[in-house]
């Protein structure tokens, strides 16, 4: 190969690669937005934030018409913290931006207690990760509801998966004033 | 010729004749045709990296301490640039015309052997990186982590069986290098690179993500397969196929031409369409009971004329009276022409043609071409008799026609010297640069085993030949 040729195709395929990565990173920072709401959100304040972005419905309170509906109700009733009544319902958590895709679980309470926690949306960015979603999950899940918090240990293995889904739990539970 | 000698040395880039200049242009245009090629490999690499990190794959790099991030990253781009030099590869092995046209057949096929190390390499990088890469994230070592992909993701057994196949395939060719393996073996081993093409695939549309939809890569990649499995398809089996039921080409004369050497005259119909000119190779098969699962190549020992073909060969004892046991109407198949080792190869107007034994049929051929024109050509041969110049009549008639210089240099050589001459002519003095004294401004075509040829390159190098004007097709025997 003649030398400007072959400088001609070095040039060529390093800046092939340098607009290559460059798209890559424009296309990583449009989704960095949404890991910084999720940030807020697991700290309880940004929750329903967080939740108007799912497009739904906010802390249904559709198997619990008795009670008071409404999430952003702190627990009102303050003179009994011995029974905290946290209205029976089922809660969206937060969704959760992980390096392997989105995290949302709901959180359905019931008599007090975390009856369940149902996954709307586990990590799934390749096959990979939803073989280790489809692994993770139910021991997260068995984990919280043995545990009835979202502070349990994590899963080798899967720690993306079980820190997004811990993370969207915590939320969902902040939002039903769920304290444990 | 001694005229033109001085002006040529004076102006070498610039020859004095049209018709030089014609060979000047054209051989230009193949070194663009080169280079244009070479560089599309190198940008196919870019392309295929940057479109992984275009789609999204920017991220595993982004983060520099998250190891199983970086070695994930680092797997699937060794597994890109791996599969994307593999397709290279097959598409080197493809006989495209183009290919054949630009470089020649020997250098297609030198390159091909030397793309199948690195390609294992990367391949096998690929997948090492990826064990290790999920395996930090499931927290399994790197062996517990093929069972964990295996029973996990689709498509891996298929996968890892592909990865098997082609370091059988890449290893059984090294040893082939070395002689140790049959021929038929190594080529039954060597088709498996297709089975193990094949078995990659399902893994690369299911786990990867380069087929995925509405992203960039699917096209590059979709391209990149159909278009190497067509080359394939096409140029390895429809065009030989379909150039053999047309042309019909049937033996119309056996001769024995002397011991173990037997040639052949073929007959067939519109052989003028077909593209092939006196030095190039076909591989035959003659349809006969005893041969027809054989296909060897050989090379024309005459120019085509638009009506017959023919190629004499030398072959020892069995397969030699095989031959010449063939009838007159003898149905014959036949892939090519291949090769570059012809009057397309010139670079410039002035050609030597230097031959031991059987080696003289492409040259001869070449000689014979309507554009080597008069006084273009010095020819030497070498036999270690006299029996073993073979074609010598027919040669000599050409060379007088052409008013080509010739030399012909019989007997064995001088012993303890490494030389390609005969001991005759070695003791009187006669060396490559006073056999053909105008070497440096010609093109030189050596034909010979593989040995022998070997120390004319040597020669020829010493005398001043630039590497570009050195064209050799070795044989073994």
């Amino acid at each position: 190969m003649r030398a400007r040729s072959a400088f001609f195709a070095g040039a060529g395929s390093v800046a092939i690669l340098a607009v290559g990565w460059q798209a890559g990173l424009g296309a990583l920072s449009s989704a960095i937005p949404t890991s910084q709401a999720v940030a807020s959100g697991t700290s309880g304040t940004g929750t329903s934030n967080a939740n108007s972005a799912t497009s739904g419905s906010t802390a249904k309170p559709s198997s619990a018409p008795s009670s008071a509906p409404s999430a952003s109700a702190k627990p009102a009733p303050a003179p009994a913290p011995v029974t905290p009544t946290v209205a029976d319902g089922t809660y969206d958590g937060a969704i959760v931006n992980t390096r392997y895709g989105t995290v949302q679980v709901q959180a359905v309470i019931a008599g007090g207690q975390i009856v369940d926690v149902i996954a709307v949306k586990l990590t799934d960015a390749d096959r990979k990760s939803e073989a280790i979603s489809a692994q993770v999950a139910p021991m997260v899940h068995d984990e919280v509801l043995a545990a009835q918090s979202a502070h349990v240990a994590n899963i080798s293995g899967g720690t993306y998966t079980t820190q997004g889904y811990l993370q969207s739990l915590q939320a969902a539970l902040d939002a039903a004033g769920f304290t444990g | 010729m001694s005229t033109t000698q001085p002006a040529a040395r004076a102006s070498k880039i610039v020859p004095a004749t049209p018709h030089g200049e014609r060979i000047t242009r054209r051989y230009q245009r193949r070194v663009r045709g080169m280079d244009f090629l070479e560089s599309l490999v190198y940008l196919s690499v870019a392309v295929s990296i940057a479109l992984f990190l275009a789609d999204g794959g920017a991220v595993y790099f982004i983060r520099l301490t998250a190891w199983g991030d970086l070695a994930r990253g680092m797997g699937i781009v060794l597994g890109l640039v791996g599969s994307d030099l593999l397709l290279v590869s097959l598409l080197l092995s493809a006989r495209l015309p183009l290919l054949d046209r630009v470089f020649g057949h020997d250098k297609v096929i030198a390159q091909h052997r030397k793309l199948g190390k690195p390609v294992l390499y990367l391949i096998l990088a690929h997948m090492v990186f990826l064990l290790i890469g999920y395996g930090l994230a499931e927290n399994l070592n790197p062996v517990a982590e093929i069972f964990s992909m295996i029973n996990t993701l689709p498509d891996m057994l298929l996968a890892f069986i592909a990865m098997g196949l082609m370091v059988l395939v890449v290893v059984t060719s090294l040893v082939i290098v070395r002689r140790k393996l049959p021929y038929q073996v190594w080529h039954a081993v060597h088709l498996l690179a297709y089975a193990a093409v094949l078995a990659a695939i399902p893994h690369q549309f299911s786990n990867g993500q380069l087929f995925a939809d509405g992203k960039w890569a699917r096209w590059y990649w979709i391209v990149l397969y159909v278009g190497t499995l067509a080359s394939i398809v096409i140029f390895r089996f429809v065009v030989p196929l379909a150039r053999s039921l047309r042309h019909h080409l049937v033996v119309s004369e056996v001769r024995k031409e002397a011991n173990d050497v037997v040639t052949i005259t073929m007959r067939g119909r519109d052989l003028g369409m077909l593209p092939a000119k006196g030095g190039q190779f076909f591989n035959w098969r003659f349809l006969t009971p005893g041969l027809w699962l054989e296909s060897h190549p050989y090379s024309l020992s005459a120019a085509p004329d638009g009506t017959h073909l023919r190629i004499s060969v030398r072959e020892l004892g069995d397969a030699s009276r095989r031959l010449l046991a063939m009838k007159p109407g003898t149905r014959v198949f036949f892939e090519g022409p291949y090769g570059l080792f012809s009057e397309s190869a010139r670079t410039t107007e002035q050609a030597v043609f230097i031959g031991a034994g059987i080696g003289v049929t492409p040259l001869r051929a070449m000689l014979e071409d309507p554009h080597i024109g008069q006084r273009q050509a010095a020819v030497i041969l070498r036999g270690s008799t006299e029996e073993e110049v073979y074609l010598w009549s027919e040669t000599y008639d050409l060379c007088v026609a052409k008013e080509a210089w010739l030399r012909v240099l019989v007997g064995s050589r001088p012993h303890g010297v490494q030389t390609w001459l005969s001991a005759e002519a070695y003791n009187q003095g006669e060396r490559l640069t006073t056999l053909a004294p105008n070497i440096v401004n010609s093109d030189v075509f050596i034909c010979g085993p593989t040995p022998w040829t070997e120390l004319v390159i040597r020669d020829a190098r010493r005398a001043g030949v630039p590497e570009h004007r050195i064209h050799a097709e070795r044989f073994d025997f």
